[in-house]
């Protein structure tokens, strides 16, 4: 044998090595595939060898793309189909143009109106709910909606012992907003009582008047399953959702695209999908997607970066939808810093800041000034505050008054001197779409009222660990609402629990009397009573600077100009039924 | 040879363990984890402690990575925290996204790359020269990330000539089987969707095979520029061969010791630079699903890929190692 044959043998066995260790590291069907691979290949040069031409011409002409679809650009990958386990926006945009719930979100307001359910009454007490279920509604799967199905479901979602609910969570899987909203599962929930009074009447008799009952129901988990087909997906209803919404499943290519088909037997026959399918793209980078939209390949995309908005706006073959505001980018004060224990020392942070040159220059024109904690929009916004006017000077002699002469640079936090970190977040979000430049911006006013900071920050999921450790002593940071309800955005950061602890989460935050006045509020049934409640509070929250409320932002979703129809809704749950790309 | 080959595959072993103790170790080290990113804003101590415990987070670390090594052992690597997907398959599923780029980029760098720094060598302080060696010095500093979005901009928005990502186009339906998908589509005969596949490659693959290209360029160069000044080339040119002959036969089979330690090691720079380059063109590979990964603190996936990568790396340097031995008869492996 000749040294070069001796070679070749030792190469081909060393392939032999390798192929065989990465068949024990990784799973057995990998020493397969390096087979098949190279039988395949074999195949390949057949197959052309045999009958290239012919191929050729009996190809399926593809088609065109976005002929008869809406192809929408999202920011990432869907963690899951299933609506009772999600908690994310992506995941959500598809499931709400499959599934339904009871009540649903009006356009593009937050007000709750019929969907599944024709109509409701309430008790006087605020604790019994009868809902009219809509005659003639369908399944996918072809099976009927009816008082039972919504009996699964809530049992799906509440009962721990329900075989689906508990190999659920073996499997890691989590019910998180409807222990959440809800107050928890089984005897714990709000719920004494669910019952089918007839086929198409359904009554919940509630422990406790809830406030945000019904802005709860129309969230994007509570919608309903076919029960037939719940049970044959079992533990992989991530992967194969079926509802009555007015798209179905097709597909779900992993890290590709999500496809939806019109479905034929949708009940609400004036709102039948406009559009024959519809793809969800996932484009991860910003710049990138623009340039999809750009190109025709995608039709509509969120996640606009606010330097491109005006580019948008200026571009005639391209239009901007601006999402009614459902945010609030706050920064927080932690009252384990001592200097902030002073309603002084936080006036003078708040005066400080000027807010209006921020939000027009670093939101990309879609944010406005905020001062209290609710956008806008919501029922328990308080109209009668103004906001604090910005001076440099007062703020000056505040710090002074104070007992800081000279301004304030190094703070006492948890008992040690230490110099004073502002912490921005290392990731755009709806409510701070630029954190960075925000933050640089909030620091340059600041350091003219001689208060010293240094800008910090870290990795998300770091970030989110110190926050809710207690340990940044400044910190931005905001809030995007799930349900339209205050309740949601007031009490979940300032109520306390039934000890009134100092919450670590929110800066050890502990103020009793406002925590009181939004229990209050959450236990009552009337929108008129709650709705002055809230604004009490957003008084005395305001009064007392408990945070520096920044801006309100209506986030930006970018469309070809020849598409119609997207309706934009503050929650951010948009159904797609209504578009349609010319 | 052939106990050269046994004693490197067994080195191999105590790499991965360590590669593996190293990512399990890390990952575990970072602070915030799963449960926090998957709660965000929502993320309240007792939230986080209820969904650690639900993700089965709360066993102690060893008995963790016990679990884990002897299961990957067996080939299973653990299901995904947050999606519950098993990550071996899943790992399988995207890799040959992830080869078809890598394999199209390093075709193309060694393409353009070899014949470049050949004809730069030769034609020493010629234009050619000059032009090809700032381009490849523009090829090296230039951000793929950066690079990336200009290829898009000019060959999709401007030019129309191109897709800006994604592996094929949103409407096309076609049912791969190994997921390779020219392979696929050339099996089943389908030569459109084998076009537009190709077609969806061509910027990932210049984007991502920029950086070796460039290198690959300078590497053949300087190895050409040493060769073609040794006394054998003089020898061969006074035996009167032809220009062709002295070239390739005599100095390219010289100079290719160092350029095939140089492609060896720009595997390596694939795999981390095919994680930006399948961000920015939505290519479905593992490199960006193990960024993902990393920023969702999913542990399992990272621990998995990142061996995967490991075993990888390692396999291609030691066939490149081997590979010595045929180029350069002098080199024996005892």
């Amino acid at each position: 044998m000749s040294t070069v044959w001796k070679k070749a043998f030792a190469l081909l066995a060393l392939v032999a090595i390798v192929a065989t260790l990465a068949a024990c590291a990784a799973p057995t069907p990998a020493a397969p595939v390096v087979q098949t691979k190279v039988v395949e290949q074999t195949k390949v040069v057949e197959k052309v060898v045999e009958k290239p031409v012919e191929k050729v011409v009996t190809a399926t002409p593809a088609p065109k793309p976005g002929a008869d679809a809406f192809i929408f650009g999202a920011q990432g990958e869907p963690v899951c189909l299933d609506p009772a386990i999600i908690t994310d926006g992506i995941s959500s945009r598809v499931t709400r143009q499959i599934f339904e719930g009871l009540v649903k979100f009006d356009k593009d307001t937050f007000n709750v109106v019929p969907q599944l359910a024709e109509k409701w009454d309430v008790s006087a007490d605020g604790k019994t709910w009868t809902f009219t279920l809509r005659k003639g509604a369908k399944f996918h799967d072809g099976t009927e909606f009816n008082a039972d199905a919504v009996l699964k479901n809530f049992d799906y979602w509440r009962n721990t012992k329900n075989p689906l609910h508990a190999a659920q969570e073996k499997a890691g899987q989590t019910f998180e907003y409807f222990k959440n909203q809800f107050w928890g599962f089984d005897d714990a929930s709000i719920f004494a009582k669910i019952e089918a009074v007839d086929a198409s009447t359904v009554r919940f008799t509630l422990k406790e008047p809830q406030g945000p009952f019904l802005n709860n129901l129309a969230m994007f988990m509570f919608v309903f399953w076919s029960p037939t087909a719940l049970e044959k997906a079992g533990t992989n209803s991530c992967k194969q959702p079926v509802g009555t919404g007015a798209y179905k499943f097709v597909e779900w290519k992993a890290n590709e695209q999500v496809t939806l088909e019109a479905f034929a037997d949708y009940w609400d026959k004036p709102n039948v999908a406009k559009m024959k399918r519809v793809i969800i793209r996932n484009i991860p980078n910003n710049s990138a997607r623009l340039l999809a939209l750009a190109t025709g390949e995608v039709h509509a995309m969120e996640g606009l970066e606010p330097r491109d908005v005006d580019a948008v706006k200026n571009d005639k073959r391209l239009k901007l939808l601006l999402r009614p505001a459902n945010t609030t980018g706050y920064v927080a004060f932690n009252y384990k810093v001592k200097e902030f224990q002073d309603l002084k020392v936080r006036q003078a942070f708040a005066m400080a800041i000027n807010k209006k040159p921020i939000i027009d220059k670093l939101y990309g024109g879609t944010g406005q000034v905020a001062w209290q904690f609710q956008p806008p929009a919501m029922w328990g916004y308080n109209k009668d505050l103004k906001d604090v006017t910005f001076d440099t000077a007062a703020a000056k002699k505040l710090l002074a008054d104070a007992g800081f002469p000279n301004g304030i640079s190094k703070v006492t936090f948890d008992g040690k001197e230490v110099p004073l970190d502002f912490w921005y977040m290392p990731v755009s979000r709806p409510y701070y779409p630029n954190p960075k430049d925000i933050g640089t911006a909030i620091a340059a006013d600041w350091a003219k009222a001689g208060i010293n900071v240094s800008l910090q920050t870290v990795d998300w999921s770091t970030y989110l660990d110190k926050r809710k450790k207690g340990e940044l002593p400044l910190y931005m940071l905001g809030w995007t609402g799930d349900n339209g309800d205050p309740d949601n955005f007031v009490c979940y950061f300032f109520c306390l629990d039934a000890k009134d602890s100092p919450k670590p989460e929110e800066g050890f935050f502990a103020d009793k009397e406002i925590s009181d006045v939004l229990k209050k509020a959450a236990a009552t049934v009337k929108q008129e009573d709650r709705a002055k409640l809230y604004q009490q509070a957003e008084k005395m929250i305001y009064d007392k600077t408990i945070r520096v409320f920044m801006g309100n932002n209506q986030p930006p979703l970018a469309f070809l100009a020849g598409v119609d129809g997207y309706i934009v809704n503050p929650t951010g749950s948009e159904y797609f039924n209504t578009v349609v790309v010319k | 040879m052939l106990r050269y080959v046994i004693k490197r595959v067994l080195t191999v072993i105590p790499v991965l363990l360590g590669v593996s103790l190293l990512v399990f170790g890390f990952i575990r080290m970072i602070p915030g984890d799963v449960a926090t990113v998957m709660l965000g804003e929502r993320a309240t101590p007792e939230n986080v402690a209820r969904v650690r415990e639900q993700l089965g987070l709360n066993k102690p670390v060893y008995e963790q990575y016990l679990i884990f090594i002897g299961n990957a052992l067996r080939g299973d690597l653990g299901r995904s925290v947050l999606r519950q997907e098993p990550v071996t398959q899943e790992l399988l599923r995207r890799f040959p996204a992830t080869i078809e780029l890598a394999l199209s980029a390093i075709l193309i760098a060694l393409l353009v790359g070899i014949p470049a720094g050949i004809v730069s060598a030769i034609r020493r302080g010629s234009v050619f020269d000059a032009a090809s060696m700032l381009l490849a010095l523009t090829g090296v500093s230039m951000p793929v990330f950066w690079l990336g979005l200009m290829l898009i901009f000019l060959f999709s928005v401007v030019l129309h000539l191109l897709p800006t990502g994604g592996r094929l186009g949103a409407s096309m339906e076609f049912t791969a089987t190994t997921n390779f998908l020219l392979l696929d589509s050339l099996l089943q005969g389908n030569f459109h969707v084998f076009f537009q596949a190709l077609r969806h490659l061509i910027l990932p693959a210049v984007a991502l095979g920029s950086i070796p290209m460039a290198i690959i360029a300078r590497m053949t160069r300087s190895a050409m520029l040493e060769v073609l000044s040794a006394d054998y080339i003089r020898t061969a040119h006074a035996k009167g061969l032809k220009e062709r002959a002295v070239v390739i036969n005599h100095a390219l089979r010289n100079a290719w010791l160092p350029v095939i330690t140089v492609v060896g090691l720009q595997v390596g720079r694939l795999l981390s630079g095919a994680i930006l380059t399948e961000t920015v063109f939505s290519w479905p590979g593992i490199g960006r699903w193990l960024v993902d990964a990393i920023y969702a603190r999913d542990f399992p996936i990272v621990q998995g890929a990142t061996l995967f990568i490991a075993i990888i790396f390692v396999g291609v340097n030691l066939l490149v190692d081997l590979l010595y031995a045929f180029v350069d008869p002098r080199i024996k492996f005892e």
